[in-house]
């Protein structure tokens, strides 16, 4: 920190992590003890992409930190009977009676083994926004570690508020857990609903603003004018859930109304599976001697191995191949001889032969002339054949890039955007090149820090994928975790994260109404909850509610009372942003367009004291440990690098004894240590102090590690595309599995496992759900679909009145966004109370009537309908969230579903209830 | 001679309200008070509709309406363009909020506080009751640039000397200066891009630059 010349003022350097976005680094200003605004970290100006600035949640941390409505000491449940409409009872406790509470439950658990007898963790955990609150506790990550296993299950909100299908295909095509343009060189951008200028952090608002001013074009694909969409070229209104139409009618565009030399053709030949030739049972044939994919020699006029040296490969076209086999699922070897073959280039552009333009105009309500036009301005922006320099590399230069947004990405329909959209990059080689469409960072594969360390070669020429085993013999036929992601998701993986990008929905779904098939899931003993609020974050709100209200030991660390932690048992006060210690990683490549030319860690260090009894996250896991018996276990886990690095490294030695707990001053310095060491590789070590004066440390990022590309290249692999002979092949392993046990409520989903995905009526599996819930669809003749605003973007603020008072300034906050011409025609007027109603409840609002929103459609921002959290239960504020229906039928095959209701909308009298905020 | 002016790049902005909270907290305005806000604009009939934003406040005019209207002569004019407001001269009459075109006058008659009738312990602070019963505005953080350029620091260029707005604006649409530098970033942002000001036919010469070149707002 720096003294500043006025008396009493110091400059804290810290960080902002309160969304994926970040993180972000910031300055505090303390006055005489009292931390009084937040700043921007000038100093790193020149190394972070958003110019070291934060955005507007960062500065809602001082009222955040000062907020009365604090839980302020540890607190313990009086009345066992948990509901809405019971009153807890919460009475203040010492910290160590709450944890010798806590530390009894899981000694008893021990004894009697971390697994109950459906074979499922009996502690869980539940984390909120994308993996951010990883960044605020401290050392607990050790904790978990130290206990063994734990079911991360519970969602709040995954698979449904975030971009869920692109993180499991975006990271299985490119590792792209999430998907960005290389915004400081795209020329053209094709936006499906990506909302960058709201949810992509500081350092997307600063990309794109530069981009804007230097000429991109970007196109706005959706059905309401968000900020994105105000800021974009231009905005063409789509149909909600009909975005793959859209996109497939792009590529048929691109394949049959335009010259092949308008396609990057070496890119598609040599890295992709374009010339694998397809047998007639639609998987690859393979040489029988070998089992690699057969591709067609234009040179010999024959069959060979993709790998063949010396072959030129056919991109198109239709073979006859004497002698192959092909592998179907359990590993079936088929003879197949005279077979009729054709690329898989050729069975893409079969299939995408009647996604004609005029065809999508139809379904999408965008003109066909439109369609066109942008297909060809995509391909006019590609460059293909351009080369561009960067830091003494030659690269591809292809500035063209599609982006998604969360609803297109997410539930029904959203494969098939992933596919298309990353179809459309490859087939102007704008794949992981400078200008296209890039992946950012890997959270299902490993390291995290560094995507590009992830690729390994695996099958047929393409980088190893860890899919769930779908094997007889392999196949998890009974759950180990409560949403089932090993047994029904294969694509999702066993990795850390994989729990959690699970249909994270089941879990909730389950705990109420099981599958038969299955051992009774039983409720988790003890579930953690940290920053997370699925009482009002998830779908059908008060059915989650039910759910979490039957949990028999909640453990919540809490900020102030909320919906979830209502229901819990022992409430325990972290010290929050503003006053707790966390080193953490920035730079690199991450999220949603953190791309720097650095990469190192930042400190969070207590800017103020907290404040009443809350305790740094780390003081209260060790001292959990230490009650817990689980102390070595926990500091050879710390040691290991659960706290961000390994303590010992090539060259130093940091570790912490593990017989002793130790402070939080002095495992943070330890780690400041390593950390810097490793970076450094061993020129720098600095220590806890010196992170409290500078803040952060910074090491060159190679910025051609933004593209991975270049390391396919190095490595001779393929991207899997555009066939999906893997994803068939799993698919019909995994219906044989569940079949073989009598297990068909999931036939559904099987339904996506296609090797070439192709239209089907997106939306009206939603019109179907309303049939299904017994209701007319005619009633519901409105789309209802959701959005973010800046302030409000993680949902984690809604307690925070200075959040409130500048969103304010935009017109849809609170509201329900609807037509102006529909809204006249129901006799809404702007203001108007308004009901919006679905099968299974009913929201209310003010009606925001605007010109830029779809006839069909209303928009509800953010997730409000709180009824605990303090001064967000007063804002009469409305919440998709409360009439979407928690729904198997609208869950995809990757577990997620999407913010999209079918509803009714009236003009009501003003609520009684209704306060003047 | 120096003219500090504000320039909003009105193709950068995103409406994120950042600057409005960074404005709030660093000048300590209760409730409802915003010096710096940015207003969402919607223009057209769907489908062919425009939503631009646009952030507001005083915009410190050559000629300001406001002072004119000052019976207690509350209201100046710095040489430096800045228009003050001399909170021991205010009577709270209100007329410089009718006369400016801008809206950009805020009073309030009682102290608010974020989370109720009690302050927070940085609001307890940070209360200015010299503020209450009087006329406030933005000052354009004309501390800031006094202490700044005390130091040799430039406003506009050196953050320790420039708005907290500015200092806070993620999309770089925000940007300060002195106008009469004819070769500084101000002068030379405007020579090249086209620019209006805010109801300039009210002939107030504001201090305040819009770029923008998509036509009528």
């Amino acid at each position: 920190m720096s003294a500043s010349a006025a008396k009493g003022v110091r400059e804290v350097p810290s960080f902002c992590y309160n969304c994926v976005a970040g993180p972000d680094l910031m300055t505090v200003r303390v006055e005489n003890g009292i931390a009084t605004r937040i700043e921007p970290c000038h100093q790193a100006e020149a190394i972070h992409p958003g110019l070291g600035r934060v955005c507007v949640k960062a500065f809602g941390l001082v009222q955040k930190t000062y907020n009365p409505h604090r839980v302020l000491t540890p607190m313990k449940r009086t009345n066992p009977r948990k509901g809405r409409n019971e009153d807890p009872g919460f009475v203040p406790i010492s910290w160590d009676e709450a944890l010798d509470a806590i530390a009894a439950k899981l000694n008893d658990i021990r004894a009697r083994g971390l697994l109950n007898d459906a074979g499922l963790p009996r502690v869980a955990a539940t984390f909120g926004h994308g993996g951010t609150p990883q960044s605020y506790m401290g050392t607990f990550p050790a904790f978990l570690s130290a206990w063994g296993m734990i079911d991360y299950s519970f969602g709040s909100g995954q698979g449904v508020k975030c971009v869920h299908s692109e993180h499991l295909y975006g990271e299985f095509w490119h590792r792209g857990f999430t998907v960005t343009s290389d915004t400081v060189r795209t020329r053209y951008l094709i936006s499906c609903g990506n909302n960058a200028e709201v949810s992509g952090g500081v350092c997307a608002v600063r990309r794109h603003a530069d981009a804007r001013i230097r000429g991109v074009k970007r196109v706005q694909i959706e059905p309401h004018l968000s900020p994105t969409g105000a800021c974009s070229a231009e905005w063409v209104p789509i149909k909600p859930k009909t975005d793959p139409a859209f996109l497939l009618a792009l590529i048929h565009a691109m394949l049959f109304e335009h010259p092949r030399s308008a396609l990057d053709l070496p890119f598609l030949r040599d890295r992709t599976a374009s010339p694998y030739l397809i047998g007639p049972d639609g998987y690859y044939l393979r040489d029988p001697a070998s089992g690699k994919p057969l591709v067609w020699d234009e040179i010999t006029d024959r069959p060979v191995p993709f790998d063949t040296a010396g072959a030129r490969l056919a991109l198109e076209g239709r073979f006859t191949v004497a002698d192959a086999v092909t592998r179907g699922p359990d590993d079936e070897i088929r003879p197949q001889r005279d077979a009729a073959a054709r690329t898989a280039f050729t069975a893409m552009a079969d299939a995408m032969a009647a996604h004609t333009p005029d065809w999508a105009a139809g379904i999408c309500d965008i003109p066909a002339g439109t369609i066109r036009r942008i297909a060809a301005e995509f391909l006019e922006n590609a460059c293909i054949g351009e080369t561009i320099e960067i830091d003494g590399e030659t690269l591809p230069f292809r500035p063209v890039a599609v982006t998604l947004g969360k609803t297109v990405n997410n539930g029904w329909g959203a494969y098939e955007c992933c596919w298309a959209r990353t179809m459309l990059a490859t087939l102007v080689g704008a794949l992981e090149v400078p200008g296209g469409t890039l992946g950012t960072t890997v959270r299902l594969n490993k390291p995290h820090d560094n995507r590009l360390k992830s690729v390994q070669p695996g099958e047929d020429g393409f980088m190893v994928a860890h899919f769930n085993a779908t094997s007889q013999k392999d196949w998890m036929a009974q759950p180990t975790g409560r949403n089932a992601h090993r047994t029904l998701v294969p694509i999702v993986g066993n990795s850390p994260w994989a729990q959690a990008l699970g249909p994270t929905h089941l879990a909730w779904m389950f705990a109420s109404d099981a599958p038969k098939e299955w051992p009774d899931p039983e409720l988790p003993e003890i579930w953690f909850a940290f920053r997370t609020n699925p009482a009002i974050s998830f779908w059908d709100t008060a059915r989650i509610g039910r759910a979490m209200a039957r949990m028999p030991f909640i453990v919540a660390f809490a900020y102030t009372f909320d919906e979830t932690n209502h229901m819990a048992d022992i409430l325990l006060p972290d010290a929050t942003d503003l006053e707790s210690t966390q080193l953490i990683r920035v730079g690199g490549t991450k999220f949603v367009e953190q791309h720097w030319a650095h990469q190192g860690v930042a400190l969070r260090a207590p800017a103020v004291e907290p404040l009443g009894e809350a305790r740094d996250f780390t003081w209260i896991t060790t001292e959990l440990c230490r009650r817990a018996g689980l102390l070595e276990r926990y500091n050879a886990a710390l040691n290991r690098g659960a706290a961000l690095v390994p303590l010992k490294g090539e060259g130093y030695d940091f570790s912490l004894a593990t017989d002793q707990a130790h402070s939080v001053e002095t495992i943070w310095n330890a780690v400041c240590q390593a950390a810097t060491a490793a970076l450094s590789e061993g020129k720098d070590v600095h220590d806890l102090d010196w992170f409290k004066q500078h803040g952060h440390y910074v090491v060159p990022f190679d910025r051609e590690d933004w593209f991975l590309t270049p390391t396919m290249v190095r490595q001779g692999l393929r991207y899997e595309l555009p066939y999906q002979e893997r994803l068939l092949r799993v698919g019909e392993e995994l219906g044989r599995r569940l079949h073989e046990h009598d297990i068909h409520w999931w036939d559904s989903q099987l339904s996506e496992y296609v090797a070439i995905p192709e239209w089907h009526d997106v939306p009206e599996r939603w019109v179907e759900s309303i049939r299904s819930m017994g209701a007319d669809p005619a009633d519901y003749p409105l789309w209802g679909i959701t959005t973010k605003v800046m302030p409000y973007t993680t949902g984690n603020n809604a307690g925070i009145p200075l959040m409130h008072e500048v969103s304010a300034n935009l017109r849809n906050h609170g509201a329900v966004v609807i037509n102006a011409t529909t809204a006249a025609g129901l006799g809404i007027a702007n203001g108007d109370w308004v009901e919006v109603r679905s099968p299974i409840g009913a929201t209310q609002g003010r009606a925001a009537v605007v010109q830029g929103c779809r006839p069909d459609t209303v928009v509800i921002p953010g997730q409000f309908d709180h009824w605990k959290t303090p001064f967000a239960k007063d804002l009469p504020f409305p919440s998709l969230n409360t009439v979407v229906p928690l729904s198997l039928a609208l869950t995809d095959a990757t577990g997620s579903g999407a913010d999209v209701v079918r509803v009714s909308v009236r003009r009501i009298a003003a609520p009684a209830q209704a306060g003047a905020a | 001679m120096t003219r500090y002016v504000m320039v909003a790049d009105l193709r950068r902005c995103v409406g994120c309200q950042t600057c409005t909270a960074a404005c709030k907290e660093g000048n300590g305005t209760p409730p409802g008070v915003q010096w710096r806000r940015v207003l969402d604009l919607e223009t057209g009939t769907y489908p062919n509709v425009n939503r631009v934003f646009v952030p507001v406040g005083c915009q410190h005019c050559a000629n300001p309406p406001c002072m004119e209207v000052c019976p207690s002569t509350a209201t100046g004019q710095r040489a430096d363009g800045i228009v003050t407001i001399d909170y021991e001269l205010c009577i709270g009459c209100s007329y410089c909020a009718m006369a400016c075109p801008y809206d950009a006058r805020s009073m309030v008659d009682h102290a608010e506080y974020a989370f109720g009738e009690q302050p927070t312990a940085v609001e307890a602070t940070r209360i200015g009751r010299e503020r209450i019963g009087v006329a406030t505005k933005c000052t354009f953080c004309a501390g800031r640039i006094d202490a700044g350029t005390a130091r040799g620091l430039v406003p506009g260029q050196d953050p320790e000397a420039t708005p907290l707005c500015v200092n806070s604006c993620i999309s770089g649409a925000l940007r300060f200066g002195d106008i009469e530098d004819k070769d500084g970033p101000i002068a030379t942002l405007l020579a090249e891009n086209q620019w209006f000001r805010m109801h300039e036919s009210e002939g107030t010469e504001p201090g305040f630059y819009y770029i923008w070149d998509k036509g009528a707002l």
